[in-house]
């Protein structure tokens, strides 16, 4: 009794994450340069920079960015083509999602309820799933750089990558969902003598879809906060105005985008929770 | 009108206007631009031709490991920091410590708030404004990982602490326990399963994330994909991107392993 206790899985893994932790840490700790840190590197550089900047507004040779109208207005267009690119990409990504969640569904696939017959039904299921994690566990960045080592950089090109990405996320909780709902629908409907076609439409589709809109908005959410990194790459947007503006050094352009991509994020997460409410 | 109102306040109205946004956006978008390179074809072409020829050679395979450790370090020390960051945080954005409303009410708004604005930056930009503050080290990777993400751990666990049942916090509130006592004894035991697996499920993504903290030029497998991108060889690129599966999937495994015995 006692033995079972001591290995249960809960605390097999607790006693392997504190052992993962401790050695990270220690590794982190030993490889970076603590004193280095903590005296703030290139601090100094950026507050130099603001002296600057308060320097030449102070003797009339130039406002900085967050005082100007035109780098307002450029930032608020960069967000919208931003905004853009993530509608895009969820839209891509739940689009695809929605068409294969389906065939994607253990319960669908293996039961004969899936349109296809079945040997081909349970190869396609296995070949999604696999598709799935692939696409899933492969990050949206790394999806760009092989992007855009083969297309051209734009709009397109990062709202592929970001939809890569959560076309296997989206349908793998997609699917997971269909496999946990109330199995009696589709029995019933099944004995009715529903095709399968029919018992998918009729039987899954109204039952999950409040779940996978609100999987989609979730998703969406994520995704406005990731197409700005992803912009980074793909050159688009608010990301790659971002990129410009650090390395050239212009901290007061930096703030001016924050701000903007932070007042995004916030609206999109207000516009998705409000939909969230309505979808429910 | 009562049925139009219907449709429009209902979830058609979302399906609805999720799809004019969509098609809004497919117009919008400049598909002209959306051609392979001049260098794209034959680029899909050695894309291809590394998926189907890997780079397995011995060499190879320890820089893939030596890559995957160290980004399992990354995102291991960054999750446990947001753990210890999240959980304390939890208890004041759940507002369960202080018994007067208005002291309730502001500390979760205002702690809320701060939360809200942590969690709206990326990792990624953390990890840049972080790099240019406070220089290039592993620290500064570290530190961006943990700080949105003890930010969105704290939120959720807050959450869970505050959809606890009220039945046994009743009971101990009329035992005469405190407010502290309340949350450690009450809220925190019917709570913390799933903040645990919560817990387990962010780490799977702090993982993915770690693995492009080559972003401001840490090592790790995003960092070795860059390399052996900017080499061309292609081979080398899947091996790294298959280790990055592999350990996503067996973190994934492990963590519904886990979900399971304690569901049981």
């Amino acid at each position: 009794m006692m033995y079972t206790k001591i290995f249960s899985w809960p605390f097999c893994s607790f006693l392997l994450f504190c052992f993962l932790a401790l050695t990270s840490w220690t590794i982190v700790l030993k490889d970076s340069d603590l004193l280095e840190f903590f005296s703030g590197g290139s601090l100094n550089g950026v507050l130099d920079n603001f002296r600057h900047i308060y320097n030449s507004q102070i003797s009339g040779q130039s406002d900085p960015a967050f005082l100007s109208f035109e780098s307002w207005y450029r930032a608020v267009f960069l967000s919208f083509r931003t905004l853009l690119v993530s509608i895009l990409a969820i839209g891509l990504a739940g689009f695809v999602a929605l068409l294969t969640f389906a065939s994607g569904s253990r319960n669908l696939a293996m039961e004969g309820n899936s349109p296809i017959r079945r040997p081909f039904s349970s190869l396609i299921f296995y070949l999604l799933r696999a598709l799935y994690t692939v696409t899933r566990s492969v990050p949206e960045l790394i999806w760009a750089m092989l992007i855009v080592f083969t297309m051209q950089a734009g709009i397109v090109a990062g709202a592929l990558a970001l939809a890569i990405h959560n076309f296997g996320i989206l349908g793998r909780l997609c699917s997971e969902v269909v496999e946990n709902m109330d199995q009696r629908a589709i029995r019933s409907l099944r004995s009715s003598g529903a095709s399968s076609a029919q018992v998918v439409l009729y039987g899954v589709f109204p039952d999950v879809l409040p779940q996978l809109l609100t999987y989609i908005l979730y998703r969406w959410e994520v995704v406005i906060r990731t197409t700005v990194v992803v912009g980074f790459i793909a050159a688009e947007g608010l990301g790659r105005q971002l990129r410009l503006s650090m390395s050239w050094f212009h901290y007061d352009e930096v703030i001016v985008l924050l701000t903007c991509y932070v007042a995004l994020v916030i609206m999109v997460d207000i516009v998705s929770g409000f939909l969230r409410k309505m979808a429910a | 009108m009562n049925v139009v109102r219907k449709v429009i306040t209902g979830r058609p109205g979302v399906v609805i206007i999720l799809t004019t946004a969509f098609l809004t956006s497919v117009y919008i978008a400049d598909w002209n631009r959306a051609i392979p390179r001049s260098s794209g074809l034959s680029g899909i072409y050695e894309i291809l031709k590394g998926f189907s020829q890997p780079d397995f050679s011995q060499e190879f395979l320890i820089v893939a490991v030596q890559a995957t450790w160290t980004t399992i370090t990354f995102g291991t020390s960054a999750i446990f920091l947001a753990l210890v960051i999240a959980i304390p945080v939890s208890f004041l954005a759940s507002g369960t410590l202080f018994r007067s409303f208005v002291v309730r009410i502001t500390s979760v708004s205002v702690v809320r708030m701060f939360l809200a604005l942590v969690r709206s930056i990326h990792e990624l930009i953390w990890a840049w404004i972080l790099a240019i503050l406070f220089g290039f080290s592993p620290m500064s990777g570290v530190l961006a990982l943990a700080i949105p993400y003890g930010a969105i751990l704290a939120r959720v666990f807050a959450d869970f602490l505050n959809d606890v049942p009220q039945p046994p916090l009743r009971a101990l509130q009329s035992s005469g326990a405190s407010n502290i006592q309340t949350l450690l004894y009450g809220r925190f035991p019917s709570a913390y399963k799933d903040m645990l697996s919560y817990g387990f499920y962010r780490f799977e993504c702090c993982l993915r994330s770690a693995a492009v903290l080559s972003f401001i030029g840490l090592q790790g497998i995003g960092y070795q994909i860059e390399v052996s991108m900017q080499d061309l060889q292609f081979g080398q690129v899947w091996v790294l991107i298959y280790f990055l599966i592999a350990l996503i999937v067996s973190v994934d495994w492990w963590g519904s392993k886990l979900r399971r015995s304690l569901a049981e």
